[in-house]
């Protein structure tokens, strides 16, 4: 996996949780290969295509989805009801987004897909058909680990 | 002011409605496209439309072009909030018709300056 786009897939996650959600993640050490397979209650996905193809995940427990749409919304965690998946499909989005215009900065032209949202328990994703992947931790202080995965096909 | 706030996520127009209470704004409509966008428009006088570019049924884009070819005695500023922020994402929009640009992820001081641009730039 392209270092530079690990790099930046990390600094776009940060920037996200920074600048909408008030909360500093830390990142951990990226995942490269098949090693990783992140357990998650609410996977957000944007696909990608243009100079790449690809797929880019949001992976986190149902606490964390809760608390990230309590402080997107304005509200305490405890008052999030229905609004986790299209909170989560929101910072999804802008993180594919963020991503994409900082990789257009070095010559990459995609286009970005509209976000679509899982959430249950006990399930995991399994890509067909993707060439590399990179899975990136992130501690999010008091609600554990988040993951954003990144899955490059060539064509 | 009022404000008309067209985006399909439900997070973003209530994030964006947040942040213009924030900045003292009370008066709002939302819609979820860009056809329910022209429908809001149709029914009310609005001095500002913020609006995203990706989204089902009718884009951003497309609901810009068609709100512009109307004949109106006024012409309501526009401010597009996306995650497109290509040099030529930015271009296609100005030429669109849209009037300032802010891109996600964004903070409230810049919404303030990118409206107070476009209302400005409108008196």
């Amino acid at each position: 996996m392209d270092a530079q786009l690990v790099q930046c897939l990390t600094e776009s996650t940060c920037e996200v949780f920074r600048t909408m959600v008030a909360c500093d993640l830390e990142p951990g050490t990226p995942l490269l290969g098949e090693a990783a397979q992140p357990r998650s209650h609410v996977v957000g996905t944007v696909g990608f295509g243009g100079s790449r193809l690809g797929l880019v995940a949001f992976h986190g427990s149902l606490d964390a989805a809760r608390e990230i749409a309590g402080r997107l919304l304005g509200i305490s965690a405890g008052e999030v009801r229905g609004e986790i998946a299209d909170a989560i499909g929101e910072v999804t989005n802008m993180i594919a987004g963020s991503f994409r215009t900082r990789m257009a900065g070095r010559g990459e032209s995609w286009a970005i897909s509209i976000p679509t949202v899982t959430v249950g328990t006990d399930f995991s994703i399994t890509p067909r058909g993707y060439g590399q992947r990179a899975v990136l931790p992130f501690r999010m202080p008091n609600h554990g680990d988040l993951f954003v995965e990144l899955l490059l096909t060539s064509r | 002011m009022r404000v008309l706030v067209v985006d399909d996520s439900s997070t973003m127009r209530r994030i964006i409605i947040n942040t213009l209470v924030k900045l003292g704004h009370q008066d709002f409509a939302e819609a979820a496209n860009g056809l329910e966008g022209l429908e809001r428009a149709a029914e009310g006088v609005f001095d500002l439309i913020i609006t995203d570019w990706n989204m089902p049924g009718m884009s951003g884009l497309e609901f810009i072009r068609t709100l512009r070819a109307q004949p109106s005695e006024r012409r309501i500023p526009v401010l597009m909030v996306t995650t497109n922020a290509a040099k030529d994402d930015i271009v296609e929009a100005l030429r669109a018709g849209v009037d300032n640009y802010v891109i996600k992820p964004f903070t409230p001081d810049t919404i303030r300056e990118k409206i107070d641009a476009v209302t400005g730039r409108a008196a």
